[in-house]
Parts: C-alpha cells; sequence; structure tokens
C-alpha cells in the first residue's frame, strides 16, 4: 500500500482542522433539533452553534443525516 | 355534558404544545397520540429518505418509524423541550432510517476489505507510490513527507492506524469503516479525533508548519 502526495495532503489538512473543543458525532446528534429548527426559522445555527456547524462540515455521516432531517421537517412543517 | 368533554377531550387528534405532547407521551401513553406522531413521522420520512431507498419505501418507512416511536416514547423523559417535540422525535427516525440503511449497505463488505492492514505492525507500508514521485521532488519535500509518514507509524496505536487507512488511504465510507471495526460511528470519530489531533501537535512540535508543508506538495 503506498502513500500518495494526494492521500498525504487529505492527512495534514484534516490534522490542521482538528480543534481543541471538536465534538463528536453524539454530542452533535444531541443538539441537532435546535440546530434544525434555527436553520428552518431562517436564523443562523452556525452562529448560535459553532461546533455543531463545525462537526457537520468534518462529519459526512451526520451531514447526511442533518439533511435528511431538514428534507423530513420540511414536509411536515405545513401542518405543524 | 361533562362527560361528553372528557370523551371528546381523549379522541384528541392534534397535540398543540410540548407539554400535551409530554403529557400523552408518558405513561400512561396515550394511543392516539402515538398514532399522530407515526403519521407524521411516515409524511416526514417518505421524502427524506425515498432516494435512499429503491424498493418498498412504504413497508420500510413503517417499519423505521415504529422502531422510532419505541425510542421516542423510551426516552420522553429526557425531551426537554428545546424544540418542538416533532422535531425531537423526527431527529430519532431519521437517524434510525439512515443507520438501517448504513447497514445494509455494507451487507456485502467483510473484514477481508482491511485485510492489508494486517500483515505488519505498520499500517501502511509507508512509501510514497512510485509513479508519483516527480524526478525533481526536491530532498526538502521528501523529508516533509517522511517526517508525517514516521509520526504516524510511531505515535499512532494499531487501531487509529487501521482507521485512517481505511478511512483516507482507501477511501471506504465511514459506516463501512464502522462495520469493519466493530465500533460504532462515535467512537470511530473519536478515534480518528485523537490521531489528527496527535499528529497535529507533534507537526508544531517538530516546527513544521502544515501550511508551508501543504504548499510544497
Ligand atoms: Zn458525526
Amino acid at each position: 500500500m503506498e502513500l500518495t502526495p494526494d492521500i498525504l495532503k487529505k492527512l495534514i489538512k484534516s490534522a490542521q482542522m482538528a480543534t481543541d473543543q471538536e465534538i463528536g458525532c453524539e454530542e452533535c446528534f444531541d443538539e441537532l433539533h435546535e440546530f434544525a429548527e434555527l436553520e428552518l426559522a431562517g436564523k443562523s445555527p452556525a452562529e448560535a452553534k459553532p461546533l455543531v456547524q463545525d462537526h457537520l462540515d468534518k462529519c459526512g455521516s451526520c451531514r447526511e443525516e442533518y439533511q435528511a432531517l431538514l428534507e423530513a421537517l420540511r414536509n411536515i412543517e405545513n401542518d405543524n | 355534558m361533562i362527560n361528553w368533554f372528557k370523551r371528546r377531550r381523549n379522541k384528541k387528534t392534534s397535540y398543540d404544545t410540548n407539554e400535551e405532547w409530554v403529557e400523552a407521551l408518558s405513561p400512561p401513553v396515550d394511543e392516539q397520540a402515538v398514532e399522530v406522531l407515526r403519521k407524521k413521522l411516515i409524511q416526514g420520512l417518505k421524502p427524506a429518505l425515498h432516494k435512499y431507498v429503491d424498493r418498498e419505501l412504504d413497508q420500510f418507512v413503517e417499519d423505521v418509524a415504529q422502531d422510532a416511536l419505541l425510542k421516542v416514547l423510551d426516552n420522553i423523559d429526557t425531551f426537554r423541550g428545546e424544540s418542538k417535540l416533532t422535531t425531537w422525535a423526527m431527529k430519532i427516525a431519521v437517524r434510525e432510517g439512515l443507520t438501517e440503511l448504513r447497514l445494509k449497505r455494507y451487507d456485502d463488505i467483510s473484514i477481508e476489505d482491511l485485510k492489508p492492514n494486517d500483515e505488519s505492525r505498520e499500517v501502511f507500508s509507508l512509501s510514497v507510490a512510485s509513479n508519483e514521485t516527480s524526478p525533481d521532488r526536491s530532498l526538502h519535500e521528501s523529508q516533509l513527507i517522511d517526517k508525517v509518514m514516521q509520526i504516524i507509524n510511531e505515535e499512532l496505536t494499531d487501531k487509529q492506524k487501521k482507521a485512517i487507512n481505511a478511512l483516507m488511504i482507501q477511501g471506504l465510507p465511514m459506516p463501512a469503516v464502522v462495520k469493519l471495526m466493530h465500533t460504532n460511528r462515535n467512537a470511530l470519530y473519536k478515534l480518528v479525533y485523537d490521531a489528527r489531533m496527535k499528529i497535529k501537535t507533534k507537526l508544531e512540535l517538530e516546527g513544521i508548519d502544515p501550511e508551508k508543508m501543504l504548499n510544497k506538495l
């Protein structure tokens, strides 16, 4: 197995982006319902909850769930 | 008259406030509320999950809603009211659905897919791909690459190397790696996070600026 410069770059970038306060998937999930409502209300969830935004930027699985959640909520919003 | 009102109240079909929801979903559970919530979850899940499900969407979504409802009822005492109850419940349902789909998606993946790592303690037999090495790659540049490789080999645990190898080198999606490593998403994220922090810290200690390093690669 070989490490190409491209992979190395990816690796260094992801290390460089690591921060002390980074949260994990569970902590992100704990706040996701609030985060989603802020977004649907047109407020800025990223400002209110920067660590959640940071996790969503870095974690594809949580991002996928968040997108699906927004989609689901938009479809029940009208009669909610 | 009073009796009639009571009966009407029991036949409630809409729950407007979180207080009403929480009361209805706490024991003794109001079956009517469960049905109203079930419908709502299904109504949201269908459009949210349809692109992931190629057949029997209705049945899949109903199963997901059922599993999610059980979780909602089990955890109703942890709902702190920071959002509408339906938002919170939908969050649980969406995760339930996507988790199920991911398990199915990687049904076929086997531990064989990670085999190369098990052969040696050095997870990547670390070398720069020869076809990527240009003749004029500077000495400085290859020193930097060597440095990172050394950090990975010396500082990371076998588990961390395995995770980084699977995710970044083999490019496997996270849910596949979760399954292969018999872990959960949160634990995997933390494992890789610790590895990233180690690499970052070590680079700093060595006085290497990752920004400059990236520019040179
Ligand atoms: Zn995550």
